[in-house]
């Protein structure tokens, strides 16, 4: 008997410190720099760090889309280079309008996307391959864009839509009450499928949805309250916020989203089910085109003019943040929640140790290792159920 | 009498659930040919597997003799100690490697100490070898440029080159021609010449008697008898593999029939460069259940992947559903949505997605019908539509689990297969293609399948039912359809379906040429 009982109680304590591991590691990462640096909590400082995890992030939510029918996209980071190159040469030296230029970027990005994906589909090439090959082309499109100079992303040092992406900051009432709409969404949200779950029988945890539901609030009504501290919220956290949203309900309540899990669980029990792989598997990489075009601009803009090293190697930060958020690399696993805590993760050790001024090579080997850290531990957590 | 070369003496092998080996005994003398028959899951594969030390002593009760004296193999490595080889059916030879190469795969002749590989040994020796045999096959030749048949060739060479007594193979013809049929006989009756045992497993009956001396029978799991080939007669033989009465295993209950739902012409399906299917054509009505029987290999679920829009291409024929075309070129997904759905033999390959939960998996093809309406796949999925009907259905199949958000890998087979047919049933189809939809499943689980298949009839849906075992072919089938080698080997009614018509049809007796 005792071991029927004492199973059970292992395997979901097993579960939730697995589950738990990532949220504690990212504690830990907070009070060391915390103490380490005391303006590692600034409110100046946390609000550069929304926008660094804002863009790491929106990149690694389109990965996390490619990586779920088990498919790569190394070409990322090359991506974000070229698409944010060529609205700022185009504003810059062509006179093109800031929306013209961004929307222009879009649709490129879109095509190279659309056919990279529906290569790697009909034609059976290796994702790894077409994107290994896109990375070299793109950076040396984008390189050849910008003709190896620095191209400002507006004329004259005027402001326009392109350069404000990050230097824009909501108005603390705005923040505020936005937030609040936010947090009442989320509590809508939670209590219908408390309610779903209670109707339909499988309720499992009820306590456990509105525990997640107050805790993301909280941090969520803490971070605007820092952020008002300083400027107000920034521009790219909405627009994480915004892409987060619909990510998540995508890959939660659409068919698109499902068959996305199912082709990475078992692609050929998913072709038989019905399931259109090869549809959906270029859905995904079309998205990420669109993706990497947004993250071009706000990297871009972060660093107010498009150079050569814009978006390099930002490919392999996006994998590592779906891998450290619990996303399988064969696909088939994964969540926007724990994407969003990865990209969180390696966004605060680049912005920590910016700030205590690490050596550059100390940080790439920091980075690494923690990376192989993270997986290694969940492997771990994964083999004791 | 001397003691045979190789005897099994009431062998018993027990596999979790299942008796594979049930008192098995047999003997085979020094230079016959030994043939054993018996239908699928008779016990053929394991009984050669337990005499060649792949199921390992201690693994099974009775005795293995090698010339009368009790033997214990720990590996396969043991029984080729003894003399005794194994021709699979799945060949073992390194594609990419030479013929020579592989002929001394892992048993590679040493020069200077035992450091380096004697090359020039290997091509000597090897090219003795296959003279000594008469094969015209040069031994530089890489095995992947080699026809079936004579790789074939190479792995009995290569049997040889390790001094085997007894040969045993395993349905070594049933991927080749007929010429090459020929010239595997020839060699193996010179093998026999020259002093070796062979037995011999195979579904052609016409091969065994062209050239075993003994046959013996097994059926479930027993040998039911020895007989001498030149005594006998192939429907004795069909009898005793046949052999149990038809138990009321199988509840079927024949409905009203109605009219025309699937109607397969001249059906020809290509993969790669080979036709795997030829000229084939019947029709299902509603209501009705056809089943399609036929040895491994004989297209069974080729036939129905074609079908569903996920195999090979076809080459001539047509397919209509309700009276309107079905493909050449159709998906799955196409397939699905018009009413054909296909349960597959292999669930944890073809059927489940094994990570996810049971109401993930029960609602994934029918999705595009949960939907919100106008945004297609990116709609929303009505959260409450989806779990009701994954309720209705959790229930209506009982699957025993606790609940739609169990892992679906950590449910029995027969759990597993509810579920596959659950996900199948939401879609609403017309026609339903069960593969084999009781492989591996217990027998309280099989009644409930067998039920189901009443329900979609009574309901006036069509059902195509593969399987493999005869009795419930027979007992579950309103009409029965026989493939053979890719082609119709027959069409039974309910009649004429004796299992003696039956078999016959799959083994194509009427079709196989003359062997002599």
């Amino acid at each position: 008997m005792s071991t029927t009982v004492a199973s059970p109680t292992t395997t979901s304590a097993g579960l939730a410190l697995r589950a738990l591991a990532m949220p504690l590691a990212l504690l830990a990462i907070f009070a060391y720099f915390a103490i380490q640096s005391p303006a590692f909590l600034s409110s100046r400082n946390l609000s550069m760090l929304g926008i660094e995890v804002s863009i790491t992030a929106v990149l690694a939510l389109g990965m996390f889309l490619v990586i779920l029918p088990g498919q790569i996209d190394l070409s990322a980071g090359s991506g974000v280079g070229l698409i944010g190159g060529l609205a700022a040469v185009l504003i810059f030296e062509h006179a093109w309008p800031a929306p013209a230029a961004l929307l222009f970027g879009i649709v490129v990005a879109a095509i190279i996307w659309f056919s990279m994906g529906s290569l790697i589909v009909k034609e059976r090439v290796p994702s790894f391959i077409i994107t290994l090959g896109g990375l070299l082309v793109f950076r040396g499109l984008h390189w050849l864009v910008i003709h190896n100079a620095t191209i400002p992303v507006s004329r004259g040092g005027e402001a326009n839509l392109y350069s404000q992406l990050t230097t824009c900051y909501l108005p603390p009432m705005t923040g505020t009450l936005l937030s609040a709409g936010v947090i009442l969404a989320m509590g809508i949200v939670s209590w219908r499928t408390f309610q779903r779950q209670k109707a339909s029988g499988t309720a499992g945890h009820g306590e456990q949805i509105f525990l997640q539901f107050f805790v993301a609030a909280q941090l969520l009504g803490l971070f605007v309250m820092i952020c008002n501290a300083y400027r107000g919220l920034p521009l790219p956290v909405v627009v994480l916020g915004v892409v987060a949203f619909l990510i998540h309900t995508l890959t939660t309540q659409t068919p698109f989203g499902r068959y996305l899990y199912a082709i990475g669980g078992n692609e050929e029990a998913a072709v038989v089910s019905g399931v259109p792989v090869a549809r959906v598997t270029v859905g995904a990489f079309l998205i990420m085109g669109l993706i990497v075009a947004i993250t071009g601009f706000l990297q871009t803009a972060y660093s107010g003019a498009s150079t050569t090293t814009v978006g390099s190697l930002m490919e392999l930060d996006a994998v590592a943040a779906c891998v450290i958020g619990g996303t399988s690399l064969r696909g088939g696993r994964g969540t926007v929640g724990g994407v969003l805590l990865g990209a969180l993760i390696m966004a605060a050790l680049l912005n920590g140790m910016t700030l205590l001024a690490v050596s550059p090579e100390a940080k790439y080997i920091t980075r690494g290792l923690v990376l192989g850290l993270a997986v290694w531990a969940d492997v771990r957590l994964a083999r004791r159920r | 009498m001397s003691a045979p070369l190789l005897a099994a003496d009431h062998l018993i092998k027990r596999f979790p659930g299942v008796i594979a080996l049930n008192g098995v005994s047999f003997d085979l003398r020094a230079g016959e040919m030994h043939a054993l028959c018996g239908e699928n899951g008779a016990g053929k594969s394991t009984l050669i597997k337990t005499l060649s030390g792949i199921h390992p002593a201690g693994s099974y009760e009775g005795d293995i003799l090698v010339e009368g004296q009790a033997v214990s193999f720990q590996n396969s490595k043991d029984a080729e100690k003894h003399g005794i080889g194994v021709i699979y059916q799945e060949l073992a030879l390194v594609p990419e490697m030479t013929v020579a190469e592989n002929i001394f795969l892992g048993n590679e002749p040493r020069r200077r100490g035992g450091v380096f590989i004697d090359w020039e040994k290997i091509s000597r020796e090897s090219k003795e070898l296959l003279d000594r045999f008469g094969l015209s096959i040069d031994p530089a030749a890489k095995v992947n440029d080699l026809g079936i048949g004579h790789q074939q060739l190479v792995e009995i060479a290569k049997a040889m080159s390790k001094h085997t007594r007894v040969l045993i193979l395993d349905e070594p013809t049933a991927a080749l021609t007929e010429q090459e049929v020929g010239v595997l006989l020839d060699m193996l009756r010179d093998l026999k010449k020259r002093g070796i045992a062979l037995v011999y497993i195979s579904h052609k009956l016409d091969e065994v008697f062209a050239i075993a001396d003994r046959i013996t029978v097994l059926r479930d799991g027993r040998s039911i008898t020895t007989l001498e080939a030149a005594q006998t007669t192939k429907s004795e033989v069909i009898r005793h593999m046949v052999g149990r009465p038809l138990e009321d295993l199988f509840p079927r209950r024949s409905g009203k029939i109605g009219k025309v739902i699937l109607s397969v012409k001249d059906l020809t399906v290509a993969e790669g460069s080979k036709n795997r299917l030829e000229q084939i054509s019947f029709e299902v009505r509603a209501g009705e259940v056809l089943g399609i029987g036929g040895l491994m290999g004989a297209g069974r679920s080729e036939l129905l992947l074609h079908l569903i829009g996920a195999y090979g291409q076809r080459g001539a024929g047509e397919v209509l559903l309700e009276d309107q075309a079905l493909g050449p070129k159709h998906s799955p997904t196409e397939s699905i949505q018009r009413g054909l759905v296909l349960v597959s033999e292999d669930r944890k390959r073809y059927g489940l997605i094994l990570d996810q939960e049971i109401g993930f998996n029960m609602a994934l093809s029918s999705l595009w019908d949960l939907v919100h309406s106008m945004f297609g796949s990116l709609g929303l999925i009505d959260a409450s539509k989806e779990s009701g009907r994954n309720q209705e259905y959790f229930q209506a199949l009982r699957v025993k689990a606790p609940g739609l958000n169990t892992p679906v890998g950590t449910l029995s087979g027969g759990n597993q297969q509810k579920v596959v047919l659950a996900k199948a049933m939401m879609t609403r189809p017309k026609v339903v293609l069960l593969d084999e939809p009781t492989r591996g499943i217990d027998v309280g689980a099989k009644l409930e399948v067998y039920e189901l298949v009443n329900k979609l009839t009574d309901a006036g849906q069509a059902v195509l039912l593969v399987s493999s075992e005869l009795p419930e072919l027979m007992g579950m089938s309103d009409r029965i359809l026989m493939l053979a080698e890719g082609r119709v080997g027959g069409l039974f009614g309910k009649a004429e379906a004796t299992q003696e018509n039956l078999l016959a049809a799959a083994m194509g007796t009427e079709h196989t040429a003359n062997l002599n």
